[in-house]
C-alpha cells in the first residue's frame, strides 16, 4: 500500500505541529523549572539560614539540629531533582526540535518544486544608492554616538587622590572590635597608679596641644577645604614622639628598646624553677597560642595569640598576671576568610607587638595589622594582603618616631612600610626589589650620622632612611631562608644566617669589615655589645667573637638549640634554649656561666625585662619571674 | 619531538594549575560532620588526551575536504547538508563547541600580543586551515563544517531576502565585533567571542539563562533570516570572506555556461548571488562618484580613529582591573565589603590602591591607542564598503558573491544545467 504524497505531507505537517507544541510546552516547563531551581539553592535558603542562626544561640539544641539536617536534606533533594529535571527537559526539548526539523524537512522534500524566497523588487543601481546612503548614515551615526559616549563618559580614575581609599578603610566609629575588658583586681590599683599618671599626662598634653592648634588653624582649615580635596576623617589624634629615654625605661619592641638585644633593666633574677615555682611570681596560660615575645609598657604587658578562629591581642597586668583586656583583630577589610597555611613552629602569631605607650600595634600571619590604644580600643586596622609565606609571617613590628615600621617580605616580593602610628596612613612604602622572602625583623640603629633602618633578607642586607624610606646602602651577603635579624653595636651591623655567613658591616659605608662562617644562627639574632658578639645556633652552640675583627673567643656547646635571641641585661646575657632552659652567662671574653634555670616547658621566645623581673613565654604559659 | 613538546606543555600547564586547585580548595573548605562522615577525595577531570586533539584536527581537515569536494565536484546540496549535520553533532554537541575556529582568533591574537602565552597547536590549526581552504575553494567551512552555521541552517525554514541596504549595514557588525574581540584580547581583558557565543550553551545543555535565551532568539530569527549569526556577527566570517574573495575554484551556480533562466535569482537566502548588471549606467558619473568615495576614505579613517579613542573609557570598563579600580574610587566604602569577592581578592593580593589605579590607567591607555586602531579600521571598512558600492562591474551572468557566499550549494539545485549537460557540451566540442 502506498501512501499518497498529499497524505505524507499532511502526516509530516501534523508531526511538525505536535513536535512544535511539545517543544513549546517543554520550553515553558524548563523556564519555570529554572526559576524554581534558582530559588531552591541550598546555600541561599532563608529558612535554613534562619534555623542556623537560631542554632548559634542554642548550640546544644539537638532537636533543632535534626530539623536543620532534615530541611537541608529536603532542600538538597529539591535542588538536585530540579537539576535532573532541567537536564532531562533539555534532552526532551532537543528531541522535540529534531523531530520538528525532520518533519519540516521531509515535508519540504515531498514538494516537487524548490522553495523560492519571497522576491523583493531589485534594481542594482537604486539598491546600491540606497545602501550607500544607509552606510553613510550608520557610519556617521556610529561616529556621533562614539563621540557623544566619549564626551559623556565619566572616568572616575581621573578623580582619584592617592590613598583616599586606604585612609577611609577603617573608622573606629563603624568598626567596633570584639573587646573583652577585664576589671582590674583591687590589689593592682596602686601599681597602676604609679605609672599611669605619666602616660595620662602625656596624652592630656598632647590632646590639649592638638586642641589649641586646631582652634588656631580653624579658619585656615576651612579655607583649605574649599580648594582642596576633602580628606577623610582620620582616626585618633597625632601621636607624641616618645624619647629614647622613655623607651629605654620600658620594653617596647622585640629585642628591647634599641631593637638590638640590649635591655636597660637591672636587678634581674638569675635563678628560678618553673617546675617547683621558685621565683615564679605568676604564671598564666594565654587563651590562644603564639610564638611572639612579651612587650611591656608601664604596668601593661602585651602579647598576641591566634588560631584559625581568631587573632587576639592580650594585655596583662605585668605585676599580677591579670588579663586587663583582650581584643579580637577582626572585621578588618581584606582579611582572608580562611587563614593562610602556616607551619606549627611559626603559626599565625609569631611577630611580637610594638608599643609607644600611646598605642599598641600587632600584626598577624593573615596580614592583619591593628592599632589599639592602651585601653584596647581600636584606633585603626588594615590588611596588608595575605602574605605568601610557607612558614608564616614572623617579622616583628618596631616604631620609629611616629612611624610604625613593617617588614613584609613574602614569596611574592618584599616591601617595607612605614605607617603613621596615629592614623595608619602610609608614610612611605618601598618595594624591596631584589630580595626574597624573609622572617627577620627590622632593626633601628643610630649610626651617629642619623638613624638607619636595617633589614636582612636573601640576598641583601639593606639600610634605609627611616624618615623617607630612601635606600642608604646594601650588602649582598645573605642566602637561604633568613630568620635572624641583624645585631648592632658601635657602628657595625652584624648580619648572619645559617648556610650563609656572619658579616660585620660598617653602617656608614656599607662595606663588609669581616666575615666568618664557623657558627651561624638559624633563627636567633646576633647580640653585640662591649666589643663582643654572641651567636647562638639552632644546634645548641653559643659562640663569642671579637666584634671588631671576628676573632673567636669561645664556644659553648649546649644540650638544646636556640630559636630565641640573646638579651643583654645587667651585664649578663640571657638566652633560652628550645627545652626552656635559660643560659645566663657574663658578657666576657671567657665563658662564665652564671646560672641555667629551667622554665619547665619548651620555649622559643626572647626574654623581656621590667622592674627587676624577667618575663618568659613558653609554648603554653607566660611567666613572670622575680626575686 | 612535537608529541614530546606537547606532553611537556600539557604537563607544565597541569603543574602550574595545581596551586590554583589547592587554592580553590582552600577558598571553599569542606564542611566537617560530627557524624563521622568521611568526605570523598576531590577528583579533577583529566586533561583531554593529546591524540584526541589531533583527532579533532583530523576531523576538521577531513570534513573540509569532503565538503569542498561536495560543493565543487559533486555539486550535492544534500551531501553538504548531511555533512553539516555531522559537524553539528561532532564539533557542536560532542566537542561542546570547543575547540572552534571562531574562538581561535582570540588565541592567535593573544599569542601575537603576549609572547609568554603558549598557543595550543590545535587552536592554531583550527584558525589557519579553514582560512587556507577558503583561499582556494571558498567558504566551505561555513557550508558544512562550522557547528554554529549548521545549527542555524537547520532551522532556516522560511527565509526571506533582506534588502541590500540592510544587508550592507548589518554586514558592518562582524567587522566591529572582530575589532572589539582583538582589542579585548590584546589588552588581556576578555575573550568576548567565547563569552558571548550564543550556541555554546545549547551544545553543552548548560548555560546561563540569558545565554540560552540569546541562542534561542538567534535560532528563532534564523527561521526567517537565514544564518543571522554567520552573516551579521561572525568575526571569523570576515577573515573567511577576505580569503574567499581571492579563491580560484569557488563554487559556481551553474557547472557550465549560464543560460540566463533566472531560476536561481531568488534561491539564495544569504543574498550572495549577484545579478547581471543592466546596461545604461553613466560611466562618467560612476567614475566621479567612485573617486569621491575613494578620497573620503582617509576622512572615515580619521573620524573612526578619533571616535574609537573617545570610547576608551567606557570600553575599558569591561576590563576587570579597570572596573574594580572605578568601583573602589567611586565607592570607597566598598573596601569594607567582605561579600565583594573582587574587593576581598584585591585586598588579599597585597597591592595598594595606588598600584591598582596606576595599573588601571595603564590599561586605559592601551584601550586609548587600541581604540584609535579599532576606530581607524572601522573607518576603513566603511570607506571601502562605500567605494565598493560605488564601483560598477559589468556582469552578464548570475554569479556568486565570493566574499559573502557560504558555499551551501542551495543555488546549484535551482540551476537546470547539470554536470551531464556540461559533459555533453564538452564532448560535442
Amino acid at each position: 500500500m502506498t501512501i499518497p504524497t498529499k497524505d505524507k505531507i499532511n502526516i509530516a505537517k501534523t508531526i511538525a505541529w505536535i513536535a512544535s507544541g511539545f517543544s513549546i510546552i517543554i520550553c515553558v516547563m524548563l523556564i519555570a523549572n529554572y526559576l524554581q531551581f534558582k530559588s531552591v539553592d541550598p546555600l541561599e535558603s532563608d529558612a535554613l539560614n534562619t534555623l542556623v542562626e537560631r542554632l548559634h544561640d542554642t548550640p546544644r539544641d539537638e532537636a533543632l539540629k535534626e530539623d536543620i539536617r532534615a530541611l537541608d536534606l529536603l532542600i538538597r533533594k529539591a535542588y538536585f531533582t530540579s537539576q535532573w529535571q532541567i537536564r532531562i527537559g533539555a534532552y526532551l526539548l532537543v528531541f522535540g526540535i529534531i523531530i520538528f526539523i525532520l518533519a519540516i524537512r521531509y515535508q519540504n522534500s515531498l514538494k516537487s518544486k524548490l522553495d523560492e524566497l519571497e522576491g523583493i523588487e531589485k534594481n542594482p543601481f537604486l539598491d546600491k544608492q540606497l545602501a550607500r546612503k544607509w552606510v553613510v548614515y550608520v557610519g556617521a551615526g556610529l561616529v556621533v554616538l562614539a563621540l557623544l559616549s566619549g564626551f559623556l563618559s565619566y572616568n572616575a580614575l581621573d578623580t582619584y587622590e592617592p590613598e583616599l581609599i586606604a585612609d577611609s578603610a577603617v573608622t573606629p566609629e563603624t568598626t567596633q572590635p570584639d573587646q573583652e575588658v577585664v576589671v582590674n583586681e583591687p590589689g593592682t590599683e596602686s601599681a597602676e597608679a604609679q605609672t599611669a599618671p605619666i602616660v595620662e599626662n602625656e596624652v592630656r598634653e598632647q590632646q590639649e596641644s592638638t586642641t589649641t592648634e586646631t582652634s588656631q588653624s580653624e579658619t585656615k582649615t576651612e579655607q583649605e577645604q574649599k580648594t582642596q580635596p576633602v580628606e577623610k576623617p582620620l582616626s585618633g589624634t597625632a601621636s607624641k614622639i616618645v624619647s629614647q629615654e622613655e623607651l629605654n625605661k620600658n620594653y617596647p619592641f622585640f629585642r628591647g628598646a634599641l631593637t638590638n638585644g640590649i635591655a636597660f633593666q637591672t636587678n634581674i633574677p638569675e635563678t628560678w624553677d618553673g617546675a617547683n615555682g621558685e621565683n615564679i611570681l605568676w604564671k598564666i596560660k594565654p587563651p590562644k597560642h603564639g610564638y611572639n615575645s612579651p612587650i611591656i609598657w608601664g604596668d601593661k604587658l602585651f602579647i598576641t595569640g591566634a588560631d584559625e578562629e581568631a587573632r587576639q591581642v592580650y594585655c596583662y597586668n605585668k605585676n599580677t598576671g591579670d588579663l586587663i583586656w583582650q581584643v579580637n583583630a577582626d572585621n578588618i577589610p581584606g582579611s582572608p576568610a580562611t587563614m593562610p597555611q602556616t607551619t606549627d613552629d611559626t603559626g599565625l602569631a609569631a611577630p611580637s607587638v610594638a608599643t609607644n605607650g600611646q598605642a599598641v600595634f600587632a600584626i598577624f600571619g593573615s596580614g592583619d595589622l591593628i592599632s589599639l590604644d592602651m585601653d584596647g580600643k581600636r584606633l585603626w586596622a588594615k590588611n596588608l594582603g595575605v602574605p605568601d609565606n610557607h612558614y608564616g609571617h614572623s617579622s616583628s613590628l618596631i616604631i620609629y618616631k611616629d612611624k610604625l615600621i613593617v617588614q613584609y617580605d613574602t614569596n611574592k616580593g618584599g616591601k617595607v612600610f612605614a605607617f603613621n602610628t596615629s592614623t595608619g596612613e602610609k608614610a612611605w612604602e618601598k618595594v624591596r626589589t631584589g630580595v626574597r622572602i624573609s622572617w627577620a625583623s627590622p632593626v633601628l640603629i643610630d649610626s651617629g650620622e642619623g638613624a638607619q633602618l636595617i633589614l636582612s633578607a636573601e640576598p641583601l642586607v639593606i639600610s634605609y632612611n627611616p624618615d623617607t624610606g630612601e635606600k642608604l646602602w646594601e650588602v649582598d651577603c645573605m642566602m637561604g631562608e633568613v630568620g635572624p635579624s641583624v645585631g648592632y653595636a658601635d657602628g657595625i651591623a652584624y648580619a648572619a644566617n645559617e648556610y650563609a655567613t656572619l658579616a660585620a658591616i660598617d653602617v656608614k659605608t656599607g662595606e663588609t669589615i669581616w666575615e666568618e662562617s664557623e657558627y651561624l644562627p638559624e633563627v636567633s639574632s646576633p647580640l653585640a655589645a662591649d666589643g663582643l658578639l654572641i651567636i647562638a645556633t639552632s644546634y645548641g652552640v653559643i659562640a663569642c667573637y671579637d666584634a671588631k675583627d671576628g676573632t673567636k673567643y669561645w664556644e659553648q656547646e649546649c644540650d638544646d638549640g636556640f630559636y630565641g635571641s640573646p638579651m643583654l641585661a645587667d651585664g649578663k646575657v640571657y638566652i633560652i634554649d628550645m627545652s626552656g632552659k635559660t643560659h645566663i652567662f657574663k658578657l666576657a671574653k671567657e665563658y662564665q656561666l652564671v646560672a641555667e634555670p629551667e622554665l619547665g616547658e619548651k620555649a622559643a621566645c626572647t626574654p623581656a625585662f621590667s622592674d627587676g623581673k624577667i618575663y618568659l613565654r613558653g609554648f603554653e604559659n607566660l611567666y613572670c619571674i622575680g626575686k | 619531538m612535537t608529541k614530546l613538546k606537547h606532553f611537556l606543555i600539557t604537563l607544565s600547564l597541569f603543574l602550574i594549575n595545581l596551586p590554583l586547585w589547592a587554592q580553590a580548595q582552600q577558598r571553599f573548605p569542606k564542611p566537617e560532620f560530627e557524624t563521622g562522615y568521611v568526605q570523598p577525595p576531590t577528583t579533577t577531570p583529566d586533561p583531554r588526551a593529546l591524540f584526541l586533539e589531533y583527532l579533532d584536527v583530523f576531523v576538521l581537515i577531513a570534513a573540509l575536504a569532503i565538503v569542498s569536494w561536495l560543493a565543487l565536484k559533486k555539486r550535492s546540496r544534500s551531501g553538504i547538508f548531511w555533512m553539516s549535520v555531522f559537524s553539528l553533532l561532532y564539533f557542536g554537541f560532542y566537542r561542546e563547541g570547543c575547540i572552534c575556529s571562531i574562538g581561535a582568533i582570540q588565541n592567535v591574537a593573544l599569542a601575537i600580543a603576549d609572547p609568554t602565552y603558549v598557543l595550543p597547536l590545535s587552536a592554531l590549526l583550527f584558525f589557519i586551515i579553514p582560512l587556507a581552504v577558503a583561499l582556494f575553494f571558498g567558504r566551505t567551512f561555513c557550508a558544512g563544517v562550522c557547528p554554529l552555521g549548521a545549527i542555524q541552517d537547520l532551522v532556516a525554514f522560511r527565509p526571506i531576502e533582506l534588502p541590500k541596504w540592510l544587508q550592507k549595514v548589518l554586514g558592518l557588525i562582524p567587522y566591529l565585533y572582530l575589532a572589539l574581540a582583538i582589542l579585548y584580547v590584546v589588552t588581556k581583558s576578555d575573550f568576548i567571542i567565547c563569552r558571548y557565543d550564543p550556541f555554546v550553551g545549547i551544545f553543552r545543555f548548560d548555560a546561563e539563562f540569558q545565554m540560552l535565551l540569546l541562542g534561542g532568539l538567534f535560532l528563532l530569527v534564523g527561521v526567517f533570516v537565514a544564518r543571522p549569526y554567520c552573516r551579521f556577527f561572525c568575526p571569523y566570517g570576515v577573515l573567511l570572506g577576505w580569503m574567499s574573495t581571492f579563491s580560484k575554484k569557488h563554487l559556481t551556480i551553474t557547472p557550465s555556461a549560464c543560460i540566463q533562466c533566472k531560476l536561481c535569482a531568488n534561491s539564495c537566502p544569504f543574498g550572495a548571488i549577484e545579478e547581471p548588471t543592466p546596461a545604461g549606467s553613466n560611466r562618467k558619473q560612476d567614475v566621479k562618484r567612485f573617486m569621491v568615495y575613494l578620497l573620503f576614505i582617509p576622512l572615515w579613517i580619521g573620524l573612526g580613529g578619533l571616535s574609537g579613542s573617545m570610547l576608551h573609557v567606557p570600553l575599558s570598563k569591561m576590563n576587570k582591573t579597570v572596573y574594580l579600580a572605578n568601583e573602589l574610587v567611586e565607592n570607597p566604602e566598598l573596601i569594607n565589603d567582605q561579600e565583594h569577592i573582587d574587593v576581598v581578592t584585591f585586598m588579599q593580593s597585597g597591592k595598594s590602591m595606588d598600584e591598582l589605579v596606576i595599573e588601571a590607567k595603564q590599561i586605559q591607555s592601551q584601550f586609548y591607542w587600541g581604540g584609535w586602531i579599532m576606530g581607524a579600521f572601522m573607518g576603513l571598512v566603511i570607506g571601502l564598503t562605500l567605494v565598493k558600492l560605488s564601483s560598477h562591474r559589468s556582469r552578464q551572468d548570475y554569479e556568486t558573491d565570493k566574499t559573502n557566499c557560504l558555499s551551501c550549494g542551495r543555488c546549484m539545485d535551482y540551476c537546470p544545467v547539470k554536470v551531464n549537460d556540461k559533459m555533453l557540451i564538452m564532448s560535442k566540442k
